[in-house]
C-alpha cells in the first residue's frame, strides 16, 4: 500500500479513537453555532434588533405629530417604549426630562426622545424633537438612529401637511388655499381620470401624503392621490440576489463560523506532527521506505479530508437547525469546501513548520485564527470596518472562503462565477504550502 | 554485510562522529557502547538512512544507505530509543501500519502480525490499546514492530532505557533468540552489562570517535592489566605485602589493599609468592577487569559518571 495512504489511514484511525478531538471537531462547533445562531437571532422570522429601551417624554400637549410618532414607535418592534416611571409611592407617573437624564446616568437607558412643548409651532414649519443617546455601542446606535428616522418620517408627513396647510391659509387666505387645491385636484383628475372632488376632499383632509392613504379599506377614494404621489416619486425595490434564501441571517453567517472552526480543527490536527515527532515515530517511519514528503502529504490529505467532513457536518447542522439550503448548489458547495479546507490545512501545516513546540503552535494559531476571523468578516460585516481593515481582510483565508460560501449559498452562483474564489483559495494554499515545505526541510521536525 | 567507511557527521560546530569505520557480518550481535552524547544515536540514524553523513559512506550489501535511497530500507529494522508506537491504537493496528509501510499486505501481513504478537507474548492483548500496556510490553511491541518485514539487520537504539530488570531480561532473551535465528543486530547502550552479556563484538565510542572495537576478550587485552587482587586483613601493611609488588601495582585505602596485576602476570606465581611470605591467601579476592575498567582506561573517566 502506498505510504501516503497508509499514513492517511493511520491518521483516520487515530482520530476516530480520540474522543476529545471528535468532540472538538464536530460537536462543539455545532453547539456553538447553535448558540451563536440563537444569540444573533438567525432563526427569527424577521431580523433586526428587538426591544431596545427607548424613553419617551411628551411635553407637547395636544401636538398631533408627537402623538402620531409615539403611536408609530409603539408599533415598531425594535423599541420598548418607556413613558412612565414609578414615584416614591409606587405609582406610575409620566417620565420627565430630568428623570430621563438620571436614567442615562444610571446606565438604565441609552436612547430617549423628548417632545418639547414647542414640538409644533405656528411660527415655523416642521417639528422640534430632542434625541438623547449614549452611543457606547456604535452598531446599536447606528441601527437605532436609522429605525428612529424611518419611523418618524413615516409618521410625520400627514401632520406636517396640516402645518403646511395652516401656514398656507395664513399666508394666502382660506379662499386662495381652496382655489389652489381645486386647481391641483382638477389637474390630478384629468391626469388620472378620476373625480376631482374626491381628490380635493383627500387633500383638504391631509391624507394625501399619509402612508395609510393607500389602505385597502378605501380602495377607490384613497387610491387616486396615493397613486399620484407614487408616480411622482417611484422607488422600485428589487432584491437581485438571495431571493431563494430561506434563512438570510444564518446563510450569511454560517460560512464564516464554519471556516473559523475548521481553522482551529485542522491547525490542531496539523500540529499533531509535534506529538509524533516527540514520540519518535518519525524516526521509525522514516527508517522505513518512506520519504518526508509522504508524511507531509498524508497529513495534508488527512487534514483536508477532516476539514471537509467537519464542514459537511456543520452545514448539515445548519440545515437542520437553521433551514439553510445546502443542497440546491451542492456541487459548487463541495468545491468551495474543498478549496477552503485545503487553504486552512495549508495554514495549519505552516504553523507546524514555523513553530518550535505544540504550545507555541497553539498560541500562534489562536492569535492568527481569531485575527483572521475578525478581519475576514466572520464576526462582523467588513463593510462596517475602516477602509484599511477592509483592504487587510482580502489577505485572509476567512474572507475568501466566506465570499465563496456566500456566492454558493446566497447567490446560487455558477461554477464559472465561483472560479475566482476557488482560484484565490487554491493560490493561497499553494503559496503557503511552498513556504511550509521550505520550512520543514530547514527545520527540526524530522531530525 | 554492513560497511561503514570513515564516516564523519557534524551539527554546526559540534562534531558528532569523526572518521568512524567498521564492518559487520551477517548474524553478528554488535554492541555500540558509550556514554550519552557519545555519538551512538547519530551513528544509528546514519545507518538507518535518517541522515546523510558529511563525509564517508555506509553501505548495506553494497547499497548506499542515505535518506534518498529507499531501496535498501527493507533490509533494515529500526527500534528507536523511545517507544515509537501510537498509544491510542491497538497493538494489532500499530503492527498493521508499520507492516504496510514496508509494503506488506493481505495474508502475508496478517501472518507476520500474528507471528510478531506471539513472539512478543502479546497475542492475548492484540486488540488492547498500547497505552494500557506495561513498559515491558510496550518495549517488546516496539521491537517486533521493526521485524515484521524480516530485516537482515536490526538497529536497536538503547531499547531498554527505563525498563525494569525483569522486562530487560525478557528483552535480552528475545533479542538473543532473534540473533540465533540469523538476524544481525547493532545494539547501542551505555550499560556495559548489556553489551558484555549480549554482544559478540563491541565498539567503544566516545566524543564521536571509535576508541576500540573487538570481542570482549580482545578488548580486555587493550588493558595493561588483567585482574586485581583485593586483600583484606587488619594486620597487613604495605611492608608486609612488599613481596607481591613485583607482580602489580598496589593501592591501599582504609578497608583493604588492591594489587592490580601487570598484564603478563600469572596468578599462580602471585599465590605461590604470597604463600611463601605466609600471607593469608584465603582473604584474597580476585576481581576480573570489565568494560567499565576498559572505558576508564581509554577515556580517563567512568562510564557511569558520564
Amino acid at each position: 500500500m502506498n505510504p501516503i495512504l497508509t499514513l492517511f489511514l493511520k491518521d483516520i484511525a487515530h482520530f476516530r479513537r480520540d474522543r476529545t478531538s471528535l468532540l472538538l471537531t464536530f460537536v462543539v462547533p455545532a453547539v456553538l453555532i447553535y448558540i451563536f445562531g440563537n444569540v444573533f437571532g438567525v432563526n427569527r422570522e424577521s431580523t433586526g434588533p428587538v426591544g431596545i429601551p427607548l424613553a419617551v417624554v411628551n411635553q407637547a400637549e395636544g401636538a398631533k405629530s408627537a402623538d402620531a410618532i409615539i403611536a408609530a414607535l409603539q408599533k415598531e418592534k425594535t423599541f420598548r417604549l418607556i413613558t412612565t416611571t414609578m414615584d416614591a409611592n409606587g405609582a406610575d407617573v409620566p417620565l420627565t426630562e430630568d428623570k430621563v437624564r438620571s436614567l442615562f446616568r444610571e446606565n438604565r437607558i441609552r436612547f430617549a426622545l423628548i417632545f418639547p412643548p414647542d414640538t409644533e409651532s405656528d411660527d415655523t414649519f416642521g417639528l422640534k424633537v430632542k434625541y438623547l443617546n449614549n452611543p457606547r455601542n456604535d452598531i446599536e446606535t447606528q441601527t437605532v438612529n436609522g429605525i428612529l428616522q424611518k419611523t418618524i418620517f413615516m409618521a410625520a408627513p400627514s401632520v406636517l401637511m396640516d402645518a403646511l396647510r395652516k401656514r398656507a391659509t395664513q399666508a394666502i387666505g382660506a379662499a386662495g388655499t381652496e382655489s389652489f387645491y381645486r386647481s391641483i385636484a382638477r389637474s390630478v383628475g384629468q391626469s388620472f381620470n378620476t373625480d376631482p372632488e374626491k381628490v380635493f376632499d383627500e387633500m383638504m383632509r391631509g391624507d394625501i401624503l399619509s402612508p395609510s392613504s393607500s389602505s385597502a379599506d378605501t380602495p377607490d377614494s384613497a387610491a387616486v392621490p396615493s397613486d399620484f404621489f407614487d408616480r411622482m416619486i417611484k422607488i422600485e425595490s428589487e432584491q437581485v440576489s438571495g431571493k431563494q434564501v430561506k434563512n438570510a441571517a444564518a446563510t450569511r453567517s454560517v460560512g464564516g463560523w464554519a471556516v473559523m472552526f475548521m481553522l482551529f480543527s485542522v491547525s490542531g490536527a496539523a500540529t499533531s506532527l509535534f506529538e509524533e515527532k516527540k514520540a519518535g515515530l518519525f524516526r521509525r517511519i522514516l527508517a522505513a521506505p518512506v520519504k518526508r514528503s509522504h508524511i507531509l502529504w498524508s497529513k495534508y490529505l488527512f487534514c483536508t479530508a477532516l476539514g471537509m467532513v467537519q464542514l459537511a457536518a456543520l452545514f448539515v447542522a445548519g440545515k437542520l437547525l437553521f433551514r439553510i439550503d445546502v443542497t440546491s448548489n451542492l456541487a459548487n458547495l463541495i468545491l468551495i469546501c474543498l478549496a477552503a479546507s485545503s487553504a486552512c490545512t495549508a495554514f495549519g501545516m505552516l504553523l507546524a513548520s514555523i513553530a518550535r513546540s505544540p504550545a507555541a503552535a497553539s498560541g500562534i494559531a489562536t492569535f492568527l485564527i481569531l485575527t483572521m476571523s475578525a478581519l475576514g468578516g466572520a464576526w462582523f460585516p467588513i463593510s462596517l470596518m475602516p477602509d484599511f481593515i477592509q483592504s487587510l481582510s482580502k489577505l485572509t483565508i476567512v474572507y475568501w472562503a466566506m465570499e465563496g460560501f456566500l456566492q454558493v449559498l446566497w447567490a446560487n452562483c455558477t461554477f464559472r462565477d465561483l472560479l475566482p474564489y476557488l482560484g484565490v483559495l487554491a493560490g493561497i494554499a499553494a503559496v503557503i504550502n511552498a513556504i511550509s515545505v521550505w520550512r520543514f526541510n530547514r527545520g527540526e521536525m524530522f531530525d | 554485510m554492513l560497511v561503514i567507511d570513515n564516516v564523519t557527521k557534524s551539527y554546526g560546530s559540534l562534531t558528532a562522529l569523526q572518521g568512524v569505520s567498521l564492518e559487520l557480518k551477517a548474524g553478528e550481535f554488535f554492541g555500540l557502547l558509550g556514554p550519552n552524547g557519545a555519538g551512538k544515536s547519530t551513528l544509528m540514524a546514519l545507518i538507518a538512512g535518517l541522515r546523510r553523513p558529511d563525509s564517508g559512506g555506509i553501505r548495506l550489501d553494497g547499497q548506499a544507505l542515505t535518506p534518498d535511497n529507499l531501496g535498501s530500507r527493507n533490509k533494515l529494522g529500526f527500534v528507536p530509543q523511545t517507544i515509537a508506537l501510537y498509544e491510542d491504537l491497538t497493538a494489532e493496528e500499530n503492527l498493521r501500519i508499520f507492516g504496510r509501510l514496508y509494503g506488506l499486505q493481505g495474508t502475508l501481513l496478517r501472518e507476520r502480525i500474528d507471528q510478531a504478537l506471539v513472539t512478543a507474548h502479546l497475542q492475548d492483548r492484540r486488540r488492547h490499546y498500547v497505552k494500557t500496556f506495561s513498559g515491558g510490553m510496550q518495549r517488546r511491541l516496539n521491537i517486533v514492530a521493526a521485524l515484521l518485514h524480516r530485516p537482515k539487520l536490526l538497529l536497536c537504539d538503547e531499547p531498554t532505557v527505563g525498563v525494569d530488570p525483569q522486562s530487560r531480561n525478557a528483552i535480552f532473551e528475545f533479542l538473543q533468540m532473534l540473533n540465533s535465528e540469523g538476524l544481525a543486530v547493532i545494539y547501542s547502550t551505555h550499560y556495559m552489562e548489556e553489551a558484555s552479556k549480549l554482544c559478540s563484538r563491541i565498539a567503544i565510542i566516545d566524543h564521536g570517535r571509535m576508541l576500540a572495537i573487538g570481542t570482549l576478550p580482545q578488548l580486555m587485552t587493550r588493558l595493561p592489566f588483567r585482574e586485581s587482587l583485593r586483600i583484606e586483613g587488619a594486620n597487613l601493611t604495605r611492608d608486609s605485602l612488599a613481596p607481591l609488588l613485583s607482580y602489580g601495582e598496589l593501592t591501599s585505602d582504609a578497608d583493604a589493599h588492591v594489587l592490580t596485576l601487570h598484564a603478563n602476570t600469572r596468578l599462580s606465581d602471585v599465590f605461590r609468592e604470597a604463600e611463601a611470605a605466609r600471607l593469608p591467601t584465603s582473604s584474597f579476592q580476585l576481581t576480573r577487569p570489565d568494560l567499565e575498567d576498559l572505558f576508564l582506561h581509554l577515556t580517563g573517566k567512568s562510564l557511569r559518571d558520564t
